[in-house]
């Protein structure tokens, strides 16, 4: 069974990051696997309408210019005329919503849903509950997952974290993972100093990076180890304590900074190192320590989130987030790499390699896919029931909502109707009826 | 499906299960209320002293405005107790310093009467100025932008909590600001300069040495609003019987009938902690 889908998030390319390349990657796959796709995002700049990515993959950049943190402005209906073109000039049938902050992703589920469209969602991050912002954002997950038929996590404690959030069935949420493409992070260990022991980091250099636990163990380490050298690349807030701490404990010939690295230039800096070390706070799946380990580093990381789920033991060493408990782990990495107790970087490689594949995670989308495709249409009366659970005030509020959206809906389809709209042939010819 | 138990909580390798399986250990390390709080009923009470202290110093304020206004304080009455109020300050912070408070931040006495001469000259020299500052606004809108100021005093005011919201600066720029409104509706620039001097006194030196006091001597803490409590509503007396009775009432809501209703809403806590949240980093 082929689909059509539409991939909706606020975030995408120009933007690099781990939502991005998730969609991308997604996107590709699907696409070699006999299924339509095209993506919709907000303006980039001037970039705005239709471009062909890799392999013939349709993008729409609305011409919606973000607000806050890259994403659009919530207004519920006035993305929907356009939207609401483009999902029936492409014939989706399926629409695609990534990441809990995209605004755009959620507003696009929902015209879907009004427009009797199926709906899947992946949530990327993890959230706490106490602070105001994600309390704001739970509440919005909560309504924009009222109604989506179901729910992707990229991992088990973000699944927990989700299901909590969003008050929704643990029936109705799948766990498929990140994927790395591993032909693109090949070890090459000709790149090594082969008389040093150096430690790469590649993160962005902010609070819940970890940054200050890395800032507080540079010197112990540097102190202790004085074949370690560290290299460290990304960029941020907290980049000006690693400064002073490289400064403070005179570490400029050990310590390296590369600042912000482009997405194709992290494989050569990971090369350059034998341990790779993460000190992130809290993380739903972490996808850089599997490349890290992709390219035969050992990887250090902290146990949190999703983190402990990603990598058999052998393959990582895990600390507590605190200096204490990270030094040791480092300590045991290093002291395994002196005594040579350590993988072949090429047979970590290839174990690595097998884990996370793109096509397995599509693979297991489109099973999802499938199995939504089939699943009733609700009418508005049982739609609106859906919005029963969130609160007192919250729920006639969004009830109100979904009505006037309805209603939105219904005059659009009168001044605009379907049958005026052309459908897009398939050109590129991946997608054929069957 | 494989047999209960075995499903491990990892994504590197298939187990057999479909996607959407869930396990019997879903939500396990799911925690309720780990860092709640036990709250005295008493201790509370005594915490929210504070508050009702600095609800009072305020009301002080207000009052010793409306007695100049009145023509019932002379502004040098009020300039020479609060020199005198002052001295006794320093001299008890000087008494609870450490011991070597001085050698180590290297702050010699000569530094202190500096910042004295610094401050009066500056609020005497600019004094003539405040007084016509705000001449040409309505006395109505600088009543009112008084007590908006004087709100936001009490609402930002660091109380020793640890929140987002409290800021000393805001505080106490707030406190400045509706001082200068005020001196500005008085008669001399004498009314000026004491009204300015008494509000940098009570919004700036006060609340330092009140914090003093409460790591050095506990008691003060339940004393201490009493004596400014008791005070404050003689003076509001004086003036409007119905203000004592509200400015009362309202003390007494605040430190008896809030920490109960704390204490009572402390059944309603749910909060939720799990291995999603965002690490602490203990060293």
């Amino acid at each position: 069974m082929k689909h059509r889908i539409c991939m909706v998030s606020d975030f995408f390319y120009p933007n690099m990051g781990g939502v991005e390349s998730h969609i991308y990657s997604l996107s590709q796959c699907l696409m070699a696997l006999g299924h339509k796709v095209i993506i919709i995002t907000h303006a980039y700049g001037d970039r705005t309408g239709v471009r062909y990515l890799s392999n013939g993959l349709k993008t729409y950049y609305l011409p919606i210019h973000p607000i806050y943190n890259q994403c659009i402005l919530p207004t519920v209906v006035f993305t929907l005329p356009l939207i609401r073109n483009i999902l029936i000039r492409e014939n989706i049938d399926i629409v695609h919503g990534h990441s809990a902050f995209s605004t755009l992703a959620h507003e696009a589920m929902l015209h879907a849903k009004a427009m009797k469209l199926k709906t899947v969602f992946t949530d990327h991050s993890l959230f706490g509950f106490a602070d105001i912002s994600s309390i704001l954002t739970n509440k919005v997950l909560k309504v924009s997952l009222a109604e989506c038929n179901h729910v992707i996590c990229v991992s088990h404690t973000s699944k927990e974290n989700t299901v909590l959030r969003a008050a929704i069935s643990p029936h109705k949420v799948s766990v498929i993972p990140n994927a790395v493409d591993a032909t693109s992070f090949v070890p090459d260990t000709s790149n090594r100093n082969s008389d040093k022991i150096t430690i790469v980091v590649v993160s962005r250099l902010v609070y819940r990076k970890g940054t200050d636990l890395l800032a507080a163990i540079l010197p112990v380490i540097c102190k202790k180890y004085p074949q370690v050298d560290f290299i460290i690349g990304g960029d941020g807030a907290k980049r000006l304590i690693l400064e002073e701490v490289r400064e403070q404990e005179k570490l400029q010939d050990r310590v390296q900074m590369l600042g912000n690295l482009h997405h194709d230039q992290v494989h050569g800096v990971l090369n350059r190192g034998h341990i790779f070390l993460n000190t992130s706070l809290t993380e739903a799946f972490c996808i850089a320590i599997v490349e890290g380990a992709c390219c035969g580093l050992q990887v250090v990381t902290t146990k949190v989130g999703g983190i402990p789920e990603v990598l058999p033991e052998h393959l990582v060493y895990l600390a507590e987030p605190n200096p204490k408990s990270l030094i040791e782990a480092l300590e045991a990495a290093i002291e395994n790499r002196i005594s040579g107790n350590i993988l072949d970087p090429w047979e970590q490689h290839r174990q690595v390699s097998l884990l996370y594949t793109w096509e397995n995670v599509a693979e297991r989308t489109v099973k999802i896919y499938n199995r939504i495709i089939n699943e009733e249409n609700e009418i508005l009366s049982n739609r609106i029931r859906r919005y029963s659970h969130l609160g007192k005030v919250a729920s006639p509020f969004f009830m109100a909502v979904i009505l006037l959206h309805f209603f939105f809906l219904f005059l659009i389809e009168r001044l605009r109707p379907r049958e005026n709209i052309d459908v897009v042939p398939d050109l590129n010819g991946c997608w054929k009826d069957d | 499906m494989k047999e209960k138990g075995s499903w491990r909580k990892v994504l590197y390798e298939d187990q057999g299960v479909p996607d959407d399986y869930v396990d019997d250990s879903f939500l396990e390390e799911l925690r309720k209320n780990l860092y709640i709080r036990d709250y005295e009923y008493w201790s509370v009470v005594a915490e929210s002293g504070v508050v009702t202290q600095h609800i009072s110093c305020v009301a002080l304020f207000v009052v010793v405005f409306v007695y100049m206004d009145e023509n019932r304080l002379s502004p040098e009455t009020l300039f020479i107790f609060s020199l005198f109020c002052a001295l006794l300050g320093y001299y008890m912070n000087n008494f609870m310093e450490q011991r070597n408070f001085r050698i180590w931040s290297r702050r010699t006495r000569w530094d202190d009467l500096k910042t004295v001469i610094i401050i009066l000259a500056f609020s005497g020299g600019l004094s003539p100025v405040l007084m016509t500052l705000t001449d040409t606004i309505s006395t109505d809108t600088v009543y009112a932008m008084t007590a908006f100021m004087l709100l936001a005093n009490i609402l930002f005011h660091d109380y020793g909590a640890n929140a987002a919201m409290v800021s000393d600066s805001l505080s106490f720029n707030a406190g400045i600001f509706a001082s200068v409104c005020l001196a500005s509706r008085l008669e001399t620039t004498w009314h000026a300069f004491a009204t300015v001097t008494l509000a940098i006194e009570l919004f700036a030196l006060w609340p330092v040495l009140r914090r003093k006091l409460k790591t050095h001597y506990q008691r003060s803490q339940v004393a201490l609003p009493l004596l400014m409590g008791t005070v404050a509503s003689m003076a509001i007396w004086s003036v409007s019987i119905t203000c004592a009775i509200v400015f009362i009432s309202f003390q007494v809501f605040v430190s008896f009938a809030c920490p109960a209703w704390l204490l009572n809403m402390q059944r309603f806590k749910n909060n939720i902690h799990g291995p999603w949240d965002e690490a602490v980093i203990r060293s």
